[in-house]
C-alpha cells in the first residue's frame, strides 16, 4: 500500500483570544491517501479552515506529528515548510485571490515561476490548463475583468499548473451562486479525477461534500467519520 | 528572472496598463527631488566655475604685489620669465580715476597695461568688442562695456581723466587741466563688475598718471596648465622674490566670494536633499498601503510556496525599481530645463511680472551651468538607496506576515 500523501497524528492546535487559551483542534487524526478524494464539513467556526491551514503547512502545529509522503514535517519553520509546499500541494480559496495586477495566463504562471523557472513548455501546459477549465478565450484578459466563476476557473488552472499531488480547496464555490458553483465543482472533481489527484474539499455544502470517496465532519476539536 | 522581481515589477507595471497610479506618484516624487538637486547643483558650479575662469582670465594666476611701488621689476620680471611653470610675465599698475565725459563723472579702476606683453597674460584681444587692439596707443583707451553705458561714451568719445596726482598739484595752487583720452574700443569680459568699472590704457600712461616713473603695482603670472597656483606662489616667495613682494594667487585674492559660493552649493543641496526624504517617505508610504492592501495577497503567495525573505526582496526591489526610473526621469528633466533655462527664466520673468536680476550678485551676466560627474553620481547613489531603504520597512512587515493570518485578514 502506497503511503498517504498527508498523514496527521493527534494533531492540536489552539489560539489565545483575551488572554484565553481556545482549543481549535484537539488531537485530530487524519490521512489521504493517493488519487482520492474527502471533504470535511463542520459549522462555521468550526476549525475547518484552520485544520487545511495546519495540514498545508500554513499554520504551525501545536502538538501532535504531521507527515507528507511519509516526511515529518511538524517542527519545521514556515519558510522551510513553503519550499516543501509548492511542489506537494495546490490551492483553491473561496476568495480565488488572483493578483489583480496580472492576467489570467500571469496569474498560473505566478505559481510556476514561484516553485521553478518557467519555460515555453510550463507557458505551454498553462495554456493548456486554462483551455480545459473552460478559459481558454480569456487568455489574456485582466484577471479583474472576469467573473466570480471566471476566476475560481482560472485559480483552479494555477493550482494545478506545478501538477501537485494533493489539492486543498477551501469553500471553493462559497462566493458563488448555485449554478456556477456547481459547473466549479464538478471541474474541480474532473480535473482532478483525471489527473489522479488527490482532494481536500472544506464545504459546507453536503451535496458537494457527498461527491468526494470519504467525508469527515469536525465537532469541537474532533474529526469524525461523516454520515451525510 | 526571479518570480519575485517579476512579481515587483508587475505591481509597478500592471498587465494591460503602463503604470500603477502609486507608482506613478511615487516615480513623480523621486523625480523631482533629483531634477532639483541636479539644477542647483549645476548652476551653483556654473557660477563658481565662471567665477574661476574669469579671475583666472582677468587677472592672471598669479599676482606679484608690494605695499609701496616696485622699481626693481626688472630685477625679477627676467628671472619670472626663466622659471620653467611660468608661461608668461607682464607688469602692471593700476588705480583709482575720475573719469569725465559730458560732465558725466565716474570713478573706474584704470589698469595700465603693456597691450603686447599683457596678451600673453591676460587676453585682452578676446574681450573687446568693439574696436582693435593693433590701435591701442598713449593717447587711447578701452572702456568697459558697462562703464561706456554708463558714460554715454562710445568708440572716438574724448574723456577727461583726473588723477589723484592732480589733486596734489591743485594744493600747490597749480592750474588744474585734465588729461584727455580717446575711447578707442570697447571690451566685455562676463564680469558685470569688471566691465561696469574698468578702463584700461597703456602702462606708461597710467606710470604718468600716478607719478610712478619707471615704478610699477605689480606682475601678473601665467602659469603652465596643471600647476598648482596656491603651492608655486609660495614657492616663489622663498625662491624668487624679495621680501615686501608678495606672490598672491587668484585662489588667495577670491579665497572669501569662492568660500561663499561653495557653501552656498552646500546649503542649498542639503536642504533640497529633503525633497528627496519627502519622497522616500511617499514610496515607504505607498508601499506600506500596498502591503496592507494586498495582504491576503501575500498570504498566498507564501502558500504557493514563496519565501518570507523573497517577499521581503519583491517589496525592497518595488522601492529601487522606483529608485532607478525617478533618479532616470529626474537626470533627464534636469537636463532639459537646463538647456532651455533662458526661455524658462524669461517666461517666470514675465509671470511674475518682475525681472530677474539677481545674477548681478554672481558677477555673470546669465545663468551659467557646469555639469560635474561627482554630483551626478552622488544624487544617483543617494536617490537609489533612500528609494530602496524606504521599501525596507514595508518588506519586512510583508515577510512576518503568518500567510494563514494573511489568508484570513479583511
Amino acid at each position: 500500500m502506497s503511503e498517504p500523501l498527508i498523514q496527521a497524528k493527534r494533531l492540536t492546535k489552539s489560539f489565545l483570544s483575551g488572554g484565553k487559551e481556545i482549543s481549535v483542534l484537539d488531537g485530530v487524526d487524519f490521512s489521504l491517501a493517493p488519487g482520492t478524494s474527502c471533504s470535511i464539513r463542520g459549522e462555521s467556526g468550526s476549525g475547518k479552515s484552520t485544520l487545511l491551514n495546519v495540514l498545508s503547512g500554513l499554520e504551525t502545529v501545536g502538538e501532535g506529528e504531521l507527515y507528507w509522503s511519509g516526511k515529518k514535517v511538524s517542527g519545521l519553520s514556515l519558510s522551510a515548510l513553503a519550499a516543501e509546499r509548492a511542489a506537494r500541494i495546490g490551492f483553491v480559496f473561496q476568495a480565488y485571490y488572483l493578483a489583480p495586477e496580472l492576467n489570467s495566463l500571469e496569474n498560473v504562471l505566478l505559481a510556476a515561476r514561484i516553485h521553478r523557472r518557467i519555460d515555453s513548455s510550463v507557458t505551454d501546459r498553462a495554456v493548456q490548463l486554462l483551455e480545459k477549465v473552460g478559459m481558454g478565450h480569456r487568455i489574456k484578459h485582466s484577471s479583474t475583468k472576469l467573473s466570480g466563476g471566471e476566476r475560481q476557473r482560472v485559480a483552479v488552472a494555477r493550482a494545478l499548473i506545478n501538477d501537485p499531488p494533493v489539492l486543498l480547496a477551501d469553500e471553493p464555490t462559497g462566493n458563488l451562486d448555485e449554478a456556477t458553483g456547481e459547473a466549479v465543482m464538478e471541474l474541480l472533481l474532473e480535473m482532478t479525477a483525471d489527473a489522479d489527484k488527490s482532494l481536500v474539499l472544506v464545504t459546507h455544502n453536503p451535496i458537494h461534500a457527498a461527491r468526494t470517496e470519504t467525508q469527515h465532519m469536525l465537532h469541537l476539536g474532533k474529526l469524525g467519520q461523516s454520515v451525510i | 528572472m526571479p518570480w519575485y522581481l517579476y512579481h515587483a515589477l508587475k505591481q509597478l507595471f500592471p498587465s494591460g496598463r503602463f503604470f500603477s497610479f502609486f507608482s506613478l506618484v511615487s516615480i513623480v516624487g523621486v523625480m523631482l527631488g533629483v531634477c532639483v538637486l541636479i539644477i542647483v547643483q549645476s548652476v551653483m558650479n556654473g557660477f563658481g566655475e565662471n567665477i574661476r575662469s574669469r579671475i583666472v582670465e582677468t587677472e592672471g594666476d598669479i599676482r606679484i604685489r608690494s605695499n609701496e611701488v616696485i622699481y626693481d621689476w626688472e630685477e625679477y620680471f627676467g628671472k619670472l620669465q626663466a622659471k620653467e611653470n611660468v608661461v608668461a610675465v607682464s607688469k602692471y599698475a593700476e588705480g583709482i580715476i575720475m573719469l569725465q565725459y559730458k560732465n558725466r563723472p565716474q570713478f573706474p579702476v584704470v589698469r595700465g597695461i603693456d597691450p603686447w606683453e599683457d596678451e600673453q597674460v591676460v587676453p585682452l584681444e578676446k574681450f573687446i568688442t568693439v574696436g582693435n587692439i593693433e590701435q591701442f596707443d598713449d593717447e587711447g583707451i578701452f572702456l568697459g562695456e558697462g562703464l561706456a553705458h554708463t558714460l554715454g561714451a562710445g568708440p572716438g568719445a574724448i574723456v577727461e581723466v583726473f588723477t589723484p596726482l592732480m589733486l596734489e598739484r591743485l594744493k600747490k595752487d597749480e592750474i588744474l587741466l585734465p588729461r584727455e583720452f580717446k575711447v578707442l574700443g570697447l571690451f566685455r569680459t562676463g564680469s558685470p563688475a569688471v566691465d561696469g568699472n574698468t578702463m584700461i590704457s597703456t602702462l606708461r600712461v597710467m606710470q604718468e598718471l600716478y607719478g610712478l616713473e619707471d615704478g610699477v603695482h605689480g606682475m601678473v603670472l601665467r602659469l603652465r596648465p596643471g600647476v598648482e597656483a596656491f603651492q608655486y606662489a609660495r614657492e616663489l616667495e622663498r625662491d624668487v622674490l624679495r621680501p615686501g613682494l608678495q606672490a598672491v594667487s587668484w585662489l588667495e585674492s577670491n579665497r572669501d566670494f569662492l568660500f561663499v559660493v561653495e557653501q552656498e552649493k552646500r546649503v542649498i543641496s542639503f536642504i533640497l536633499i529633503f525633497i528627496i526624504l519627502v519622497a522616500s517617505f511617499s514610496i515607504a508610504i505607498a508601499l506600506m498601503m500596498a502591503v496592507i492592501r494586498k495582504t491576503r495577497e501575500i498570504g498566498l503567495l507564501v502558500a504557493m510556496g514563496a519565501r518570507p525573505r523573497q517577499v521581503a526582496y519583491s517589496f525592497c526591489f518595488q522601492g529601487f525599481v522606483i529608485g532607478t526610473l525617478g533618479t532616470v526621469f529626474g537626470i533627464l528633466m534636469a537636463l532639459l530645463c537646463l538647456r532651455y533655462r533662458l526661455p524658462i527664466l524669461t517666461g517666470y520673468g514675465k509671470l511674475t511680472q518682475n525681472e530677474v536680476n539677481f545674477l548681478g550678485v554672481y558677477d555673470v551676466y546669465e545663468i551659467p551651468v557646469h555639469y560635474l560627474a561627482s554630483d551626478f553620481i552622488t544624487v544617483t547613489c543617494f536617490a537609489i538607496g533612500i528609494s530602496t531603504l524606504a521599501g525596507l520597512l514595508p518588506a519586512f512587515r510583508a515577510a512576518r506576515l503568518k500567510p494563514a493570518d494573511a489568508l484570513r485578514s479583511e
